[in-house]
């Protein structure tokens, strides 16, 4: 237990040092989207599926902070450390692979919660925001945190150069969060596009997360809430399995 | 400041040793690409032995010593480390060990006294413990005004300090240094050489590798020629010069790289 709890204290201790760059940035970035496409652009929008505009953005905006933070956390950090070759320190001690995986995905998975309780608790003060399912609010969130959490893992064991994270964010994580529907119903859109967000994974996890702040989904939430469940075990999996083999972690 | 090696405790607790401190069977390391690091190491180092691995640059050293570490993974063969398998047996195994690699990797991130502190933790030290040896060790290697400070503030005879200090934080059984004084002024050689004479003499077994003969005959009893991913010879410096049928570990070793040339005997013997 001493083991992988300073594991994860290292991983935690990392972003709290430099929490400016970490949580300061992110939290103002939510909150500018909360101004920008709530206050500005809601009172033009007015109601979105009986919802006030401002109030519908905010639940995709902490499930999209969570998701980016935990994600850019866990990659960056895994990979800064393969740079200066100091994660050697952590994989030449007698912690297990297991203990290994879950510290680094608990690093990025708590700074994701903490901005996005932050987030939460702050938006609660601006405007009325309900919590209709806080089972299935909690057990979502939680969820996607680990998911990307992982896949955060995945990326930076995976990575050989900074650029090949920015890329998996850039191109990959934000067209398919934006797409997902943070912003929009996507019952609101043309066809194809409404078909096609369907293709999108993102979409039944911020319809998970709607779901449990405002009580309405486009989605069957218990089938979602399965599949969420499975595709984070399977990455987890895949993620324990790189780390029991060593793949470029270990000559 | 030098360093105060008397004011540390000594190394590790007695212990039951069971076996000797590392033993290499046929140890083969093979790349993806095909290389051969290792092409069947066999090697044993007794407990309490201060014990030297010299080898040109790519011979397979720093190879060897990922391998014990598990910062690399044997192709074939095996590895105990007091008699605990490296590989099947790794936690065990590596508790035994503290590496000190060629390297400087400390973490960017953590002062001083963070690096020691997360080390005892990895190893499953416990609060208290750390404590008491953080202070210990930041004294001995006279980093304690140090303490708090980011390690990237240190200068480079500090971060090799503290780079010995970290390996020996846990107080490990086998000391593994991969060329500990690769760039150091002479006068913190010194004082790391005089304290890992000190850690030797309580106990640990020390498992050496330098580009520096002068520093395997002062401080190794037993030393081994590792060249092309073989060991080639081993014995003590007088057994090597006499193995190689020369006069010293210098013109043994460059007897072995085939640079006999560069040989001092020869310096004057057919100057005009």
């Amino acid at each position: 237990m001493i083991r992988f709890a300073t594991l994860t204290r290292r991983e935690v201790n990392r972003w709290v040092k430099i929490w400016k760059q970490t949580i300061g940035a992110p939290l103002l970035e939510t909150f500018l989207y909360i101004s920008v496409f709530g206050a500005a652009l809601g009172s033009r929008v007015g109601d979105l599926d009986g919802v006030d505009y401002t109030v519908f953005v905010i639940p995709g905006l902490i499930l999209m902070a969570w998701a980016i933070n935990a994600f850019t956390n866990n990659s960056s950090s895994i990979l800064q450390q393969k740079f200066q070759h100091s994660i050697d320190d952590q994989l030449s001690s007698p912690a297990s692979p297991f203990q290994l995986l879950m510290a680094f995905t608990l690093g990025g998975f708590l700074r994701g919660m903490t901005i996005s309780v932050i987030t939460f608790l702050v938006a609660s003060l601006l405007v009325d925001l309900p919590v209709e399912h806080p089972l299935i609010l909690i057990a979502g969130l939680v969820l996607v945190g680990f998911f990307f959490a992982q896949l955060g893992v995945l990326i930076g064991v995976r990575a050989e150069q900074f650029d090949d994270v920015s890329f998996a964010q850039t191109f990959i994580l934000q067209p398919l969060i934006f797409l997902g529907g943070v912003f929009y119903s996507a019952s609101l859109l043309p066809e194809p596009y409404q078909t096609l967000t369907h293709f999108n994974p993102v979409y039944y996890m911020i319809s998970l997360v709607r779901y449990g702040f405002l009580g309405q989904a486009d989605v069957n939430v218990a089938l979602s809430l399965v599949l969420l469940t499975a595709a984070t075990a399977a990455l987890f999996l895949l993620n324990l399995r790189l780390f029991t083999t060593g793949y470029k972690l270990r000559a | 400041m030098p360093l105060a090696p008397n004011t540390a405790t000594p190394a590790h607790p007695p212990r039951h040793s069971d076996g000797p401190a590392l033993r290499v069977d046929d140890l083969v390391k093979r790349y993806p690409t095909g290389t051969e690091a290792l092409r069947g190491v066999s090697l044993e180092i007794k407990d309490g032995q201060f014990f030297g691995l010299l080898g040109p640059n790519g011979a397979g050293k720093s190879t060897m010593i990922h391998c014990a570490t598990g910062l690399a993974t044997p192709s074939e063969g095996t590895i105990r480390i007091f008699g605990h398998d490296a590989v099947s047996d790794y936690a065990d195994a590596r508790e035994s060990i503290g590496l000190a690699p060629q390297d400087i990797n400390l973490d960017w991130f953590a002062t001083c006294e963070e690096v020691l502190d997360y080390h005892g933790g990895y190893f499953g030290m416990s609060k208290k413990d750390r404590k008491e040896r953080v202070t210990e060790l930041l004294d001995a290697f006279t980093l304690t005004a140090k303490r708090k400070e980011s390690t990237r503030t240190l200068s480079g005879g500090m971060k090799r300090r503290l780079t010995l200090a970290r390996a020996l934080m846990h107080r490990p059984r086998l000391l593994i240094l991969d060329e500990p004084t690769a760039g150091v002024d002479v006068e913190l050689r010194l004082e790391l050489w005089q304290y890992v004479k000190q850690v030797n003499a309580e106990g640990t077994t020390i498992l050496l590798t330098t580009h520096y003969l002068e520093e395997a005959e002062e401080l190794c009893d037993q030393i081994a020629f590792i060249n092309d991913g073989q060991i080639v010879a081993e014995g003590t410096s007088e057994q090597l010069a006499a193995k190689f049928q020369v006069s010293s570990l210098e013109d043994a070793y460059l007897k072995l790289v085939g640079r006999n040339e560069l040989s001092r005997a020869h310096v004057g013997s057919d100057a005009p």
